[in-house]
């Protein structure tokens, strides 16, 4: 595509495009960087603010809460997106025009572009209200984990439903004429069909997840810390230390391998796909 | 005309979804019915339009018509995947509206094929004989027995998307006839696929069906096709049949201007009787071999016009007309003759090639045409 472009015009391109990319990872590079920075008293830069890290318990315990609970939700959050994803692009191609046929797009799309703080506070008065009423939903760890299912169902419903989207319609018709009845349908061809999807959108769950401070923050309670809320009342309480950057540098990295995965999943999932008609 | 499956049976082989549900009546198995077969979709479109069919057991039916007309409506109707607004579908004599489309005896080659993108060929072909529950020695065997009849087992381990066109063809129909279905549906299976292949596979489709002796219900826009696979053809627009019959019938004697036209070159003129049986017609009149009654069109294939030198026409005959060659196009085997008579008025005229160094003519050229009333067919209307 850019061969066709003038020389100049190319150049000009690239050259705005760098200060971008630099903007883009400039500050990351610079955190994994100050995050070798050599020990108090000591000169050569080393591994020395990871070795804390390890050494610190409630790193650690914020460390395995993370875990916990971005595994815990996007588990769920995955099952639930992925027949939401399913259910709509079903219910879509019986409508074709008008609302009914926008309404799919609107249900998944309406909770994405709701700003996390609205969506953080309300979650925050809606289960206070429903401790009052019932004594369930206690702020903590599962709070928490009920927020996150509910902001990561919809991204999963969105993979889900692309990857539908471009599916001939006429598979799921024919699994019916072949004597599938509907859960064999969904088992043996719907989940396998849309496996790259299922996986891909469990690995954004799990960053969006692992990384998610706004949400967290207003559904937390008392011993939920996790690694986000940690490092967000670290720095708070004594500005940016070495370890945060070592802290920081560990969840880059983390979400990048995970990135990774996922565009590896979204490769298979285009290595499958069979041409509609024809050569 | 249903020969006996000569696809060796496999024992033990029963056909789950089909002997549980009960029979009524007499019908046989693979006959279909049609009864007042409407559907109307969203916004009034009558798609199809009270369709009233008889398909014998055995029977290779097709369904033509221009795209739009409401037949591959019908055949997913027959298949289940749309619901009909009034009428009676029975399949075997056993009424089928409330089946869902897992239990109907019929399978479906889709025009996109519909191959399962996670599957091998194998397993694709495999697929419903695993949804019906037949064990896998059995269902192996049979998948690799209908593989060696339509010449895919080499590519029995591949996944679809590595297949040329032809060869996700022939997996789409071996994935419907490995299930022995009472019917299979085809919609227009060979569109996407050229020229000589396509040939090849009408002539590959037609020995299968006959071998196997299964019902199929073709549907296509291609009245070429039609022609070289059908026992029986329907002619269909805007949701109505305007003619069924065998082959032959609805190409020699089409009961409609459209059936005329759609099917084949014709040469059609609208006609004021005269006495002693003759048509006056635009480019004059005609003596006509069937009696006269009500019809007001006469119509006329190009093949069934003979063409002469203007010198060596015979003189005694009746409807001999003479003109100028105003196109000659030449297709192989036959010329295609576009004639300008006295008044003007274009004749087209089919003349096969058998003795085109002797006999042939270019633009300018005069030619005699004779018109025998035997060929000349009448159309109400």
């Amino acid at each position: 595509m850019s061969q066709n472009l003038a020389p100049p015009i190319r150049r000009a391109l690239l050259l705005t495009s760098l200060p971008v990319y630099g903007l883009l990872y400039a500050p990351l590079a610079l955190i994994a960087v100050f995050s070798f920075a050599p020990a108090p008293g000591s000169t050569t830069a080393g591994l020395h603010w990871y070795n804390d890290l390890l050494h610190a318990p409630d790193v650690l315990a914020a460390l395995r809460r993370s875990l916990t609970l971005a595994l815990g939700s996007s588990i769920l959050g995955t099952a639930l997106g992925t027949l939401m994803g399913f259910g709509l692009s079903r219910f879509r191609s019986r409508a074709r025009s008008g609302f009914a046929a926008a309404l799919p797009s609107l249900i998944i799309y309406t909770p994405i572009i709701m700003p996390s703080l609205v969506f953080g506070i309300s979650e925050l008065i809606f289960f206070n209200l429903m401790h009052k009423a019932t004594g369930l939903f206690a702020a903590g760890l599962l709070t928490m984990g009920i927020a996150h299912v509910t902001f990561q169902a919809p991204y999963v419903a969105l993979v889900v439903f692309a990857r539908m989207a471009g599916l001939d319609p006429n598979l799921f018709e024919a699994s019916h004429d072949l004597y599938a009845n509907g859960r064999q349908s969904f088992l043996y061809l719907t989940v396998p069909v849309i496996r790259p999807a299922i996986i891909g959108g469990f690995l954004l769950a799990f960053t969006l997840s692992i990384d998610d401070f706004t949400i967290s923050y207003f559904t937390a309670g008392p011993g939920s810390t996790t690694l986000p809320i940690y490092i967000y009342s670290a720095v708070a309480r004594k500005g940016i230390s070495p370890d945060i950057n070592a802290l920081a540098t560990l969840m880059i990295a983390t979400v990048i391998g995970i990135g990774l995965l996922q565009y590896g999943f979204t490769r298979q999932k285009d290595r499958q796909t069979v041409p509609r008609t024809g050569d | 005309m249903a020969e006996p499956a000569m696809l060796p049976r496999i024992a033990g082989q029963a056909d789950a979804a089909t002997s549980s549900a009960p029979t009524s009546g007499i019908a046989p198995r693979g006959a279909i019915r049609l009864e007042g077969i409407s559907r109307v979709f969203g916004g009034g479109v009558v798609a199809v339009d009270r369709i009233d069919l008889d398909i014998q057991a055995g029977e290779f039916f097709t369904l033509l018509g221009p795209s739009g007309c409401g037949k591959t409506t019908l055949l997913r109707m027959i298949a289940g995947f749309e619901t009909p607004d009034a009428g009676r579908i029975l399949i075997s004599g056993r009424e089928m509206q409330s089946v869902p489309p897992h239990k109907r005896p019929v399978n479906t080659v889709f025009q996109s094929y519909a191959l399962f993108p996670h599957l091998s060929v194998a397993e694709n072909i495999g697929f419903g004989l695993r949804m019906r529950g037949v064990a896998r020695p059995e269902r192996l065997a049979r998948t690799e027995q209908i593989m060696a009849l339509l010449q895919i087992d080499a590519f029995a381990r591949r996944n679809p998307a590595q297949l040329s066109g032809g060869q996700r063809q022939r997996v789409a129909l071996a994935r419907a006839l490995v299930n022995e279905p009472e019917v299979v549906l085809l919609d227009e299976p060979l569109s996407a696929l050229d020229a000589k292949l396509r040939a090849e596979l009408q002539v590959e489709l037609m020995r299968m069906q006959k071998r196997l002796g299964m019902t199929f219900i073709f549907v296509t826009h291609d009245q070429h096709e039609a022609l070289v696979m059908s026992d029986r053809i329907a002619v269909m627009e805007q949701g109505r049949m305007l003619q069924v019959g065998p082959v032959l019938d609805v190409y020699e004697q089409p009961r409609s201007v459209f059936v005329a036209e759609f099917l084949g070159l014709s040469n059609i003129w609208k006609f004021t009787p005269r006495p002693g049986n003759m048509a006056e017609t635009a480019i004059g009149a005609l003596s006509i071999a069937t009696p006269i009654t009500t019809q007001r069109t006469a119509m006329i294939r190009p093949e069934k016009i003979w063409l002469y030198p203007e010198a060596d026409a015979p003189r005694d005959r009746p409807n001999m007309f003479a003109g100028v060659v105003r196109e000659a196009i030449y297709m192989g085997a036959s010329t295609q003759y576009n004639v300008a008579l006295a008044g003007g008025a274009i004749v087209l005229a089919l003349d096969t090639n058998n003795q085109a160094a002797e006999r042939s003519w270019g633009p300018g050229e005069r030619v005699v045409l004779e018109l025998k009333p035997a060929n000349i067919m009448l159309i109400d209307g």
